[in-house]
């Protein structure tokens, strides 16, 4: 589906859609510059109807159709509500950075504007999220372009839709595309037509959108990142506990989700007996949630057994039980996980953290840590320091809260540009 | 007499019961034989304590350890000297990654007789000429995947007379060349030869679909066929129902539904499936299937889907002879087809590591329970 200046169209219309896209763009860039209450209020009227029920039965089949806990789906509309946007406006844009310059008795103003059109190209893994990107480059004043994943259900340009019903004025602002990524063409058309392109995804995805867009157009990547727990080997069963539970809710398939957990430590009876408490853990959380699909068992199936069959070149140890396994490693390498409650568990003694981490500083996010309070410091330095964005508690690992940076940075910023005059 | 004689000469190609015998002394050859010749092979069999000898009946070929097709891609496994070996195809490679499999041969000598019996008891030998549309790859030196391979194989069941593909090497890379298939088509639809398309089914129906759109609709001459091979997956997010693509088939290029034929096989499992008069793929005697419960492994019966492991003892040179894809199936019954071919039949839900294959498949119920 598509939506044209507040109007769903049917698929295959691109044609029709991009037809006079350039007149429209420039006609609004040549109007006043969009008030960011206008958005706020939009979203947070859109959100109030959504907890009030008024599209229960969208969300319950979307509910239904995925296995996102409700609470996830509550904090997410959360998101969209007055205080959490003007906090994360304040956060990002705040007034402070914008003092006036001054040098040899002249004085010239600063302000802030939008960088124009941006050209969103979502990724696929969270539901909804093609959405908040729009609401981002809408709430740093921008006319947006979105680019749904192939694999969107359709959440994404229901919700844009619904609030250019909220607030007809922001119709002008949202376009969606229903083009596969594969319509070359259509990409570059889109992307020249745009002052800043937004690519989530890997890192094929953002290769490409270089490849797209003029060598001087502002890309702004959100990448695929890993994440990671740390615990010494003093952590607590608690602590196994909530991580277990987070590995599990979350599938493994957010940036922020845990994917195996470093030990600090380089003897080998430390390290395995953590990882047969992350696994009795994980079995316990498992248990508490439904079966994971078969498709998805049946892979992870395949990858552990082919790891037994490897474990005479490799070193490593299967534990496996309950829908759920851990992988005992003799390396230290940062790796994705077989997903969905399969994880691995490795020594990495503190001081040698930041040489293994060096290489995948870009692929770095959030690290949960599993130690006593009077180490967390210390660690959150060390961890910071090897390029870890976010450390938290090791059940927050996925905590989605207004006005905090995405990747190490502002969004807003960067979706926005800084002009000194004589105002 | 080297054991697979008595599988790979066997006149019916759908005769399990009577090639049991001949099955399980080629797998036990075959078997002893790659325990020798590679040592990886026989370190697996010595972890899992297995002797090779003992396999006597079927039930032993269950315990007979499997080789996930990601080890292939991992590791090089060769029973016999790698330059010896006649044709080397390499898979398609999902995620870049591709399995390097070659063949003896005498395994190839086998594995013609299999395309000759098969292609004779599903009638796809002519000998009219034809002129063929290949919906894969120009063969070039660059290009070794075993689906071009295949796709070539079958132009000769019928002479050719003439050979245009949709992909086409040009200037170092492959084009999509579309227009040029469409011009071939009408070209071909106006000679007296009948016409045979070959290829993935989704790169077909996208075809015949922008044909529709664009009113064209060649008759082709009687005799023509519409051949599918490598498989549904580019439609796993797409649901295309199979009998959408036949009445497709018969709309736009007025081929009926007994004029589509559909191939089943691997690189890593060389064996032609090749569908019946009901599009089902039962099994032929020179392979087995063995579906495995998606979390312990273990054998489930028929009707229950699970990971499809395929056994055969075609190739020497590697231990190919039990091989579990990556494919969630179902094999169901004897007799529950319908078609006449007494031989139970493998129905593929889809690739693991996709959502949702298995919850829209008939055996869905079945799968919760167990």
């Amino acid at each position: 589906m598509l939506l044209i200046r507040g109007k769903l169209w049917e698929d295959g219309r691109m044609e029709e859609a991009m037809a006079d896209l350039e007149t429209h763009l420039t006609h609004a860039l040549s109007g006043p510059p969009l008030d960011p209450m206008l958005v706020v209020d939009a979203c947070d009227r859109l959100a109030r109807a959504i907890e009030a029920g008024e599209y229960a039965a969208a969300l319950e089949e979307f509910l239904s159709v995925h296995e996102v806990p409700r609470e996830m789906v509550d904090q997410a509309i959360g998101l969209f509500r007055r205080e959490s946007l003007l906090y994360k406006l304040h956060m990002e844009l705040g007034e402070g950075a914008l003092e006036p310059l001054c040098a040899d008795g002249h004085v010239w103003q600063r302000r802030r504007f939008p960088l124009g059109v941006l050209f969103h190209i979502a990724a696929g893994n969270v539901d909804g999220l093609p959405a908040y990107s729009v609401v981002e480059g809408l709430l740093a004043g921008n006319i947006n372009l979105l680019k749904l994943p192939s694999a969107d259900a359709g959440l994404s340009v229901r919700l844009l839709h619904a609030l250019t019903q909220v607030e007809p004025a922001l119709a002008d602002y949202i376009y969606v595309f229903d083009l596969p990524s594969t319509d070359l063409d259509g990409m570059t058309r889109l992307a020249n037509l745009s002052d800043g392109v937004v690519v989530w995804g890997g890192d094929e995805a953002v290769r490409a959108a270089r490849r797209l867009a003029h060598p001087g157009t502002k890309i702004i990547s959100w990448g695929h990142k890993l994440s990671f727990a740390y615990a010494t080997a003093d952590a607590t069963m608690d602590d196994l506990r909530a991580l277990a539970r987070h590995i599990c809710q979350t599938g493994q398939v957010l940036c922020t989700s845990c994917q195996g957990l470093y030990v600090d430590s380089d003897r080998f009876p430390v390290v395995k007996r953590m990882a047969e408490e992350l696994f009795a853990a994980l079995q316990e959380a498992a248990r508490e949630l439904p079966p994971v699909d078969p498709g998805l068992r049946g892979q992870a199936t395949l990858r552990l057994y082919n790891e037994q069959l490897e474990a005479a070149h490799t070193g490593r140890q299967v534990l496996r039980g309950g829908g759920v396994s851990v992988l005992l490693c003799p390396d230290r390498e940062l790796e994705l996980s077989f997903l969905h409650g399969n994880c691995w568990v490795k020594g990495l003694p503190r001081d040698r953290l930041i040489e293994t981490l060096r290489g995948k500083k870009e692929y770095l996010q959030t690290a949960g840590l599993l130690c006593a309070p009077a180490d967390r410091p210390v660690l959150t330095e060390l961890l910071c320091r090897a390029g870890i964005v976010r450390v938290t508690e090791p059940g927050l690992m996925s905590r989605t809260v207004a006005g905090e940076a995405h990747d190490g940075t502002f969004p807003l910023r960067e979706y926005t540009r800084i002009a000194e005059g004589l105002w | 007499m080297d054991a697979r004689a008595r599988v790979f000469n066997h006149h019916d190609p759908y005769d399990l019961k009577g090639t049991e015998d001949a099955f399980v002394a080629a797998m036990r050859e075959n078997a002893l034989f790659q325990q020798a010749g590679c040592a990886d092979y026989a370190r697996i069999l010595r972890e899992q304590d297995f002797d090779p000898a003992s396999i006597q009946s079927m039930r032993d070929l269950e315990r007979l350890p499997f080789l996930p097709t990601l080890y292939f891609k991992r590791h090089k496994l060769f029973a016999m000297d790698e330059k010896k070996l006649l044709i080397q195809a390499t898979s398609s490679g999902t995620g870049g990654v591709k399995s390097h499999i070659g063949f003896d041969n005498l395994g190839m000598y086998y594995g013609g007789r299999m395309v000759l019996t098969m292609a004779r008891r599903h009638r796809l030998f002519s000998p009219k000429p034809c002129n063929y549309l290949i919906f894969g790859y120009e063969r070039t030196k660059e290009n070794q995947t075993a689906i071009s391979k295949t796709a070539y194989g079958a132009t000769f069941f019928a002479p050719a007379l003439h050979r245009t593909y949709a992909l086409r090497w040009r200037n170092g890379q492959y084009e999509l060349d579309l227009d040029g298939m469409k011009q071939a088509l009408l070209r071909y639809s106006r000679s007296p030869f009948p016409v045979r398309f070959m290829g993935f089914p989704a790169y077909t129906y996208f075809f015949l679909s922008s044909l529709r759109e664009e009113g064209i609709r060649p008759r082709l001459p009687v005799g023509s066929k519409v051949m599918f091979g490598g498989g549904w997956k580019q439609f796993y997010t797409q649901k295309v129902e199979k009998e959408t693509v036949y009445r497709l088939v018969e709309e736009v290029l007025g081929v009926p539904e007994s004029g589509c034929v559909e191939f089943f096989g691997a690189v890593e499992h060389p064996i032609l499936y090749c569908d019946c008069a009901r599009h089902h793929f039962h099994v032929p005697v020179y392979s087995r299937v063995i579906i495995r419960n998606v979390d312990t492994l273990k054998p489930v019966p028929y009707g229950t889907p699970g990971l499809v492991n395929l056994l055969t003892p075609m190739t020497k040179s590697m231990p190919i002879l039990s091989v579990m894809t990556d494919d969630i199936g179902i094999l169901h019954p004897p007799g529950s087809c319908g078609c006449g071919i007494s031989s139970p039949w493998l129905e593929i839900l889809g690739r693991v590591g996709v959502k949702d294959i298995v919850t829209c498949a008939a055996g869905a119920e079945e799968f919760l329970k167990g």
